[in-house]
């Protein structure tokens, strides 16, 4: 009897220090067709059929002990295998992956009109667009600009050989344009490139883009502009951050305002990029001009309206501290990726 | 323009501070900020430096003996340009410098220091300096500092709209402050002595609508005064002689620019205002000579012009020392005819400036009195003679306001009263008529022309602030369809930019040479162009995109990768475009290149590739490309077709435009004017596919090498359209060695997928169909199979 007990320990002795191999010498010693077990089940006809029952009953769980022990034992051998493998097979995170294309990039110039336009889309506005290459009535007399007004001066315009044509000085001929083309209501940005024919530096560019806003209908007031603007602010900029308007001259609209943004950099304390002011020149706006609508054969006293510009790369630069407009369009791949 | 803050409060009492007073006019549209302060410390005095030692425990420091004329200090210095001999500001013990920083009695280093010797940022005069301030060496010793630097006055930099020239002087900007203040104006007083009233001027243009011209005899030219010295050189004048200083202060006054002739220096004792005659010139004040042409106004005596008009006086008759009468002119000339001659002769002046943007009729006559006063006060001398011709005549603006509209138009409720108040405190002349109001407007207010002007002035003196920002609210209900980029321009710049791509912005134009090279033609030249960069508008994206390849690669960017949305200006106008170019390794450099051997570059086939990824297939076709632009590789180019139409060309571009570039240069261009309308998921219903295993058979094939593969392709493609079992195919490799083929002869391998919707596919049905691809290669282009 004691020699079953005795058997059932020497087994779990060895399997505990066996390895992947010398666990299936384990199973053949005990289990095998020669093994300690088999043959002490092969004798039980020796024995009294009291003593078969007994005797075969301990033989028969040690047999099933001594097999659970082994698979197991096999289970953890084949675990650590694993582990041991996996180890081996470590790789450096910190040296450079295979797959390796550059990282691609969208210009922040047009990552900046998307922005903004998703932002006027989500108050209302559709989008709608005009030739850069424009007539003097689209791009000045429509816009309640005569030839000889002092205006024209702050618009260096470039123009066309053999035409009378111009390039846009900026995207406000568009609303001239979405209004010759509907009836009000009109509510509409109009983004786009514009041009001024003047020397480049760090803040000038001959080219640039711009955002127009219009809104036209029967009841729109400068309550409206002011809200809607708000709106954009608070939408683009961060709801924490105050819009103050001030009275300022554009010929096509009156009254006009120029929106300053508290400044995002130091929520209105001063710092140097609002030269200690606590705001930012951010876009100018104001209420259509009565000549404006009849330009377009809209009754001003039955419509009114707003309409706001805004200068892109003027935004996009203040938002990500560029200090010199010329990056923009100069596509140096070191500025291109940071976007 | 710079406004003295003393003088505004000659004009208007009022209890702002130089800073609150900036924030009020910026408030109301007069865009203003305080530029200079007067002393902001007590108790600093000049004094002479008499010695400079070094201090005995400090290699940094020095100890300097300084003098104020009376008594000797001993002072502790750290600045590097001391020096004995000069002029400096002293901080005696007890002063008080800016910041409230008092100079105590103090030891530095083991050595007492009897007060400090001060920088111009230690004084607030400036926000940094670099060492001690250095006054000038003839500044008297011992007498305050704010003697000797600047006064009690600030000075403020106002800055205004294209349309308020009323606002250009001292008077001007006091109105904008009583408009807010509900004050009036106080005017100096002027004195109208009776005079002779002779003819002394003949107006022959329309272009000057009123000309008074007034004669002082028996003045005495000398230096101004200095209080009117001080005033001029305030507000960044040059003080010249008493009688030109006085227009310029009359004109700083009141905005009105005044000339004064010598007479004695004219032809004729009356001058005449008209047009300039053909080839006409006159030597301005400036020293420069400028010719004339017969649409400029000038000022004339009976032989030649002596001024032009409202611009610049004549060089040989202006006022000197030996002048004795003068000849004031106070005019009102036409505004668009000044900016024009202004423009034309590139010239402009502080009259020219004003005169642009329009003169109060009224106040013409108010500055011609002021400066005769201030004439025979300051030079003596006599008013002969004084002649005021109205030659254009001046209506007064009327308009009527209707009180519901000022509501309508701002959105929010302001009582009648209130609206009148504001108005009259503008100069404006009333009378409200119940529902209306009459306004009669005053005539320094050209830019007050209808209702809605009136409107502007009651929202912007009322305050902006005070239009109430409601929440948001739709009066008009739209539902935005539109987007920025057409739709397959945003694919493109997604798919690209996940592929390593960057997003380039170039300028529109191009310079005639860089087109020549690339072998383009402009459609569209600038007339005025400033630089030769502007010369004409870009006929193709190429240009710009190779300079920014050569920029990048020069930075030493192993690969160039970029692609740009924008438009070009073509033979059918604008057009929107899109091109990719890349040009080098497709991969950045690593460690396993090596290992791995596999180190692409951009050729023609990768490129190709990207194009063929980018594009939607479906509709899009890759063809043999028979009119390629001259700037690609004749072999190395195809173009892309849509509905027929061919719309994009690429290739690569061929050695003799891209030599400064070492690798091969791939471009890829389409225009997208026609594919506006395209839409990602229009044509694209969902394709059922099997859930049967797939057969795969590979099989070479060859053909003539001028017979371009995509030949092959279309005969597959038949097959697999036609609704077979064949699901896919790849060209797994291409093999052109001729001495084992033949002659002009090509292998293609390729391999073929089968597979059926409905069941496992059996050898027999794999092999027939693929012998019907092989029979039908052979029928059609003669390809055939290679054993």
């Amino acid at each position: 009897m004691n020699n079953i007990e005795q058997i059932i320990k020497e087994a779990f002795e060895k399997i505990e220090n066996a390895d992947s191999v010398s666990i299936e010498a384990v199973r053949l010693e005990y289990l095998g067709k020669s093994g300690a077990l088999t043959s002490i089940l092969k004798s039980l006809s020796q024995y009294s059929i009291e003593e078969k029952k007994q005797i075969g009953a301990r033989a028969n769980r040690a047999k099933v002990l001594i097999e659970e022990a082994i698979e197991i034992k096999k289970e953890k051998l084949k675990k650590c295998a694993l582990d041991e493998r996996l180890a081996k097979e470590k790789q450096d995170f910190s040296s450079s992956f295979y797959f390796n294309f550059s990282k691609g990039s969208l210009h922040p110039v047009l990552q900046t009109i998307e922005s903004i336009g998703a932002v006027f889309k989500s108050l209302g506005f559709d989008v709608a667009e005009g030739p850069e290459i424009e007539t003097d009535r689209y791009n000045f007399e429509a816009l309640n600009i005569a030839s000889d007004h002092p205006a024209r001066d702050t618009q260096d315009t470039f123009y066309l050989e053999g035409t009378n044509n111009l390039l846009r000085t900026h995207t406000s001929p568009g609303q001239i344009r979405v209004m010759e083309k509907q009836n009000p209501p009109v509510k509409v940005i109009v983004p786009g490139r514009v041009y001024r024919n003047e020397a480049s530096d760090a803040s000038h560019s001959s080219t640039f883009h711009q955002i127009e806003g219009l809104c036209v209908g029967g009841n729109i007031t400068f309550a409206d502009l002011k809200s809607v603007l708000t709106s954009f602010a608070h939408k683009f900029f961060g709801r924490d951050l105050n819009i103050r308007f001030r009275p300022s001259h554009f010929q096509f609209t009156e009254p006009s305002a120029e929106a300053d943004m508290q400044c995002f950099f130091c929520k209105g304390k001063g710092c140097r990029v609002c030269k200690n002011s606590g705001w930012i020149e951010t876009l100018g706006c104001g209420m259509v001009h009565p000549n404006v609508l009849k330009a377009v054969n809209y009754d001003p006293e039955k419509y009114s309206g707003y309409a706001f510009g805004i200068g892109v790369e003027r935004i996009a630069m203040l938002k990500r501290g560029i200090d010199d407009i010329r990056l923009f369009y100069e596509n140096d791949l070191r500025f291109l990726k940071q976007f | 323009m710079k406004v003295s803050y003393n003088w505004l409060k000659k004009f208007v009492d009022f209890d702002l501070s130089a800073w609150e007073l900036a924030k009020m006019l910026t408030s109301i549209g007069v865009e203003t900020s305080v530029i200079s302060s007067p002393a902001a410390w007590s108790g600093v005095i000049t004094a002479q430096v008499l010695d400079v030692q070094k201090h005995p425990n400090a290699d940094k420091l020095s100890l300097c003996k300084v003098t104020d004329g009376q008594n000797q200090y001993s002072i502790v210095c750290g600045a590097k340009n001391i020096a004995a001999g000069q002029i400096v500001p002293l901080s005696k013990i007890g002063a008080v410098l800016p910041g409230n920083f008092e100079i105590k009695k103090s030891k530095i280093r083991g050595v007492e220091s009897e007060g400090m010797i001060c920088s111009e940022s230690e004084l607030g005069l400036k926000e940094k300096s670099d060492g001690i301030f250095v006054l000038p060496q003839d500044a008297p010793v011992g007498i305050p500092l704010e003697k000797v630097i600047g006064d009690d006055d600030f000075i403020l930099e106002v800055e205004i709209t294209t349309n308020r020239g009323d606002v250009l002087s001292h008077l001007g900007v006091a109105r904008e402050i009583c408009a807010k203040l509900k004050k009036t104006p106080v005017l100096p007083i002027i004195k109208t002595p009776n005079t002779a009233s002779y003819s002394i001027a003949k107006v022959e243009s329309n272009l000057c609508q009123r000309y008074i011209g007034c004669i002082i005899s028996g003045v005495k030219v000398g230096p101004s005064p200095k209080w009117l010295a001080d005033s001029l050189e305030k507000c960044a004048i040059r003080p010249i002689n008493n009688i030109v200083d006085i227009t310029n202060y009359v004109m700083l006054e009141f905005g009105q620019p005044l000339h004064a002739f010598d007479i004695s220096k004219l032809s004729s004792k009356n001058v005449i205002v008209r047009t300039a005659q053909e080839g006409e010139s006159i030597t301005a004040l400036d020293g420069r000579q400028y010719k004339l042409d017969d649409d400029m106004l000038v000022i004339a005596d009976s032989s030649k012009a002596v001024a032009i008009a409202g611009v610049m006086g004549g060089e040989y008759s202006g006022i000197d020392n030996s002048t004795d009468t003068v000849f004031l002119e106070s005019a009102v000339f036409n505004p668009s005819s000044i900016r024009k001659t202004s423009k034309k002769l590139n010239l402009s002046s502080d009259s020219s400036y004003r005169f642009e943007r329009g003169i109060g009729w009224d106040i013409t006559e108010l500055a011609s009195w002021r400066a005769a006063n201030l004439i025979t006060e300051l030079a003596g001398g006599k008013i002969e003679v004084r002649e005021d011709i109205a030659a254009a005549g001046y209506e007064k603006t009327d308009i009527t306001l209707r009180i519901e509209r000022v509501s309508k138009l701002l959105g929010y409720k302001i009582e009648s009263d209130e609206i009148a108040e504001i108005l009259r405190f503008l100069g404006i002349d009333l009378q409200p008529r119940g529902e209306v109001i009459l306004c009669s407007i005053p005539s320094w207010r050209n830019d007050i022309k209808e209702e809605v002007d009136l409107i502007e002035e009651v929202a912007r003196i009322n305050g902006y602030d005070n239009i109430p920002t409601p929440a948001q609210q739709d009066h008009v209900v739209y539902t935005p369809s539109n987007s920025f980029f057409p739709k397959i321009a945003q694919s493109f710049r997604i798919k690209l930019s996940g592929m390593g791509f960057s997003e380039a912005l170039n300028y529109s134009f191009s310079e005639i040479s860089e087109l020549d090279f690339f072998g383009l033609k402009y459609h569209y030249k600038i007339a005025n162009p400033i630089s030769k960069e502007n010369e004409t508008l870009r006929p193709s994206l190429l240009p710009a995109l190779y300079k920014n390849v050569k920029l990048n690669v020069s930075q030493g960017a192993q690969s160039v990768a970029l692609f740009e949305y924008g438009k070009i200006y073509a033979d059918f106008g604008e057009r929107k475009t899109f091109a990719v170019i890349m040009c080098g390794n497709v991969w950045r450099e690593w460690w396993m290149w090596s290992e791995k051997k596999i180190n692409p570059q951009y050729d023609f086939y990768f490129g190709g590739g990207i194009v063929k990824n980018i594009l939607p297939c479906a509709e899009f076709e890759i063809a043999e490309n028979l009119k390629p632009a001259p700037y690609f590789h004749p072999g190395k180019t195809a173009c892309v077709i849509y509905r027929g139409k061919t719309v994009g060309q690429f290739g690569v571009l061929k050695p003799s435009v891209s030599q400064d570039v070492k690798n091969d240069v791939f471009y890829f261009e389409i225009d997208l004017e026609n594919l506006q309308d395209w839409h990602s998921d229009a044509n694209s219903l969902y394709k059922r596919y099997s859930k049967f295993p797939e057969v795969k058979r590979d099989v070479s094939v060859f053909a003539d090498k001028s017979l371009p593969f995509v030949k092959i392709e279309k005969t597959i493609k038949g097959i697999m359209k036609s609704g077979g079992i064949l699901s896919d195919y790849s060209l797994f490799s291409v093999y052109d060695d001729e001495t084992k083929l033949g002659e002009g002869k090509i292998s293609y391998s390729l391999r073929l997928s089968y597979r059926n919707a409905e069941r496992t596919l059996t050898d027999e049905e794999v092999n027939k169909d693929m012998n019907d691809l092989i029979d039908k290669l052979d029928k059609e282009i003669g390809v055939k199979l290679r054993i």
